[in-house]
């Protein structure tokens, strides 16, 4: 019950700021611009005709356009199963950064909310153990960003399933990568809200990890970029570096090239990259509870 | 255990010592005051009662179990200083919340949320949200959360500052229902006449050491003087008495007499043979604000 308690207020403080109020409106658009705007005639798998609010669609080989177009007619044979991935991979491109985005602005301020005097007082006065706490901020702002995360997921791959017949289950899958991927950055975040007590800051370091994580991967894939460093002792620290960063935070770029092969169905995901991922975001999150189990308030 | 409690501090290479050595016992029961001034480590001590901070070195007991045990903090109410409520929650939806912390299961939390409502004046407000509530409001919506779960032990820090004469009185007829129901109180305020009216017991305390402990009444007893009240008198008359009695003094109100009973009789058999009229004689008693800044001022412990 007090793991519910926390969780509740968790969302309801999260509501309250209206960040995922926010996210929530944008995604509900796109769906509903979907479920409305998009006419789709298939037929034995082919997309016979497709209307985007009332503008016909065409293809021709420098691309798809809308409207009417006297030279050009007709889909060209597109594949509602071609046409289904690449809705779900611009959808991905465009409000998957966006998801993370809104949901590391919504929950940066959860723990050293929590933290403030006069507020962790009353709650480590209660009958809740320190861990227990923690654990339930964390577990209630990971719900709410994979529920708004799935709410985009889950209701595009069923509108455009029954507008084409055509049903994606690698989108809902990229949706849980990317939660997986959100409670990983979470954890960072929580863990630097413990040790700073401060939103910008936590907004500032996850996103510095973020663009740190990314740019390791480019040195850690090509395995010869420290012959650039003359230096045998510098090159040693620099390869040192970029492999500890590579390994510590999470793998941005994995996680992306992950659900685009999720959404695709082509090649594997990249399991090593993601759970060493969600072995550092376990340690990250263990390092938080253990600091602000021993911390004075 | 002796308590001690030194916070670190970044520019202070020994950090700050908030609690040096504390003995003390609160008996079930009872209602006590924790008195003393800023820095005195009132609140340091609440908070290693809490573990909400831990002790350097000691160890405290609350309800027979160590500080922190999740049994015995279901048996506790709290209401911290300066307290900072979400501000997404309304008086209602509050309650509520800490009541599940606390452990208290649908219905009968519902029935508790109610009457606290009700109790607390705070039925009309219970749908709006904290952030818009006033210090009295805030005060007392705190002293319902504290009470919610019927604790054994309540322990207040400052549960009146900031608030009006009314609202003070609210929360010490609160504070007197809790007495009634059995509730140990452990109170900590700056407030000396709330403390004398309300608790049996209090500690003094002074940059971490205790200074005294005791029952109020042993510590405000009466000491061997008096206070006079006479009716006017003639100019000069009294003048001539005083100066005939060398322990009489002129006080704020009448006069004074250091001294045992045969000294007051010996007065009053002088103010009497020049025809002052008395109006009342009184044993002379400290206030514990007298108590409290005589102690600080010897700042010895006894």
């Amino acid at each position: 019950m007090r793991f519910a308690a926390i969780l509740l207020d968790t969302g309801r403080e999260l509501l309250y700021r209206r960040t995922i109020i926010v996210y929530f409106g944008i995604v509900t658009l796109v769906l509903l611009f979907f479920l409305l705007a998009l006419r789709t005639d298939v037929a034995g798998g082919v997309i016979a005709s497709l209307s985007v609010a009332g503008m016909q669609g065409s293809t021709s080989p420098h691309g798809f356009r809308l409207g009417d177009d006297p030279d050009v007619a007709g889909m060209g044979g597109l594949t509602a199963e071609t046409f289904v991935r690449y809705v779900q991979l611009g959808v991905a491109f465009l409000l998957f950064p966006l998801a993370i985005l809104m949901s590391v602005f919504a929950t940066a301020s959860l723990v050293p909310r929590m933290l403030e005097k006069g507020a962790i007082d009353l709650l480590l006065s209660k009958p809740v153990t320190r861990p227990a706490l923690l654990l339930s901020r964390y577990a209630g702002g990971l719900l709410t960003a994979s529920l708004n995360l799935l709410y985009l997921t889950c209701g595009l791959a069923a509108i455009l399933g029954l507008k084409t017949g055509v049903w994606n289950g690698g989108f809902v899958l990229s949706g849980l990568l990317m939660s997986l991927f959100f409670a990983c950055l979470f954890a960072f975040m929580v863990l630097v809200g413990v040790l700073l007590r401060s939103t910008t800051v936590s907004i500032m370091i996850t996103a510095a990890l973020f663009f740190v994580s990314l740019l390791v991967r480019l040195p850690h894939a090509n395995r010869d970029w420290p012959l650039l460093i003359t230096s045998r002792v510098a090159r040693l620290l620099a390869q040192a570096t970029v492999e500890t960063l590579y390994h510590a935070l999470p793998q941005s770029y994995d996680f992306v090239r992950s659900t685009m092969t999720l959404i695709r169905h082509d090649g594997g995901v990249a399991w090593g990259s993601v759970l060493g991922s969600v072995a550092s975001g376990a340690v990250a999150l263990a390092a938080a509870v253990v600091y602000f189990s021993r911390k004075d308030y | 255990m002796s308590l001690a409690k030194t916070y670190r501090a970044p520019f202070a290479r020994a950090g700050v010592v908030a609690l040096r050595g504390l003995d003390l016992t609160v008996p079930r029961g009872r209602t006590f005051g924790l008195l003393g001034p800023n820095g005195a480590g009132k609140t340091t001590l609440v908070k290693l009662l809490l573990a909400i901070a831990f002790p350097t070195s000691g160890r405290a007991s609350v309800l027979g179990r160590p500080p922190g045990d999740v049994r015995a903090k279901e048996r506790i109410g709290y209401l911290p200083e300066n307290h900072r409520y979400p501000a997404h929650l309304t008086g209602e939806q509050l309650l509520h919340h800490f009541g599940r912390l606390s452990g208290l299961r649908g219905g009968e939390r519902s029935r508790r949320v109610e009457t606290l409502l009700r109790r607390v004046r705070m039925e009309e407000w219970r749908s709006v949200r904290v952030h818009k509530y006033s210090k009295g409001m805030m005060q007392r919506l705190g002293m319902a959360q504290a009470i919610l779960n019927e604790p054994d032990l309540l322990i207040l820090d400052e549960p009146t500052d900031g608030v009006d004469p009314i609202g003070r009185r609210e929360i010490r007829d609160l504070l007197l229902e809790q007495r009634e129901r059995g509730a140990t109180i452990f109170l900590n305020s700056h407030l000396l006449s709330e403390v004398e009216r309300l608790c049996d017991r209090v500690a003094i305390l002074k940059e971490g050491v205790l200074l005294r402990e005791g029952l109020v009444s042993d510590l405000t007893r009466p000491r061997s003087a008096w206070q006079i009240d006479l009716r006017p008198a003639a100019p000069g008359v009294l003048d001539a008495v005083l100066s005939s009695v060398p322990d009489l003094r002129p006080a704020a109100a009448g006069l004074e007499l250091s001294g045992d009973v045969p000294a007051l009789n010996r007065a009053i058999d002088a103010l009497r043979s020049r025809g002052l009229e008395i109006v009342s004689v009184l044993p002379r008693r400290d206030s514990l604000e007298e108590v409290f800044v005589r102690v600080l001022e010897e700042g010895e412990p006894q």
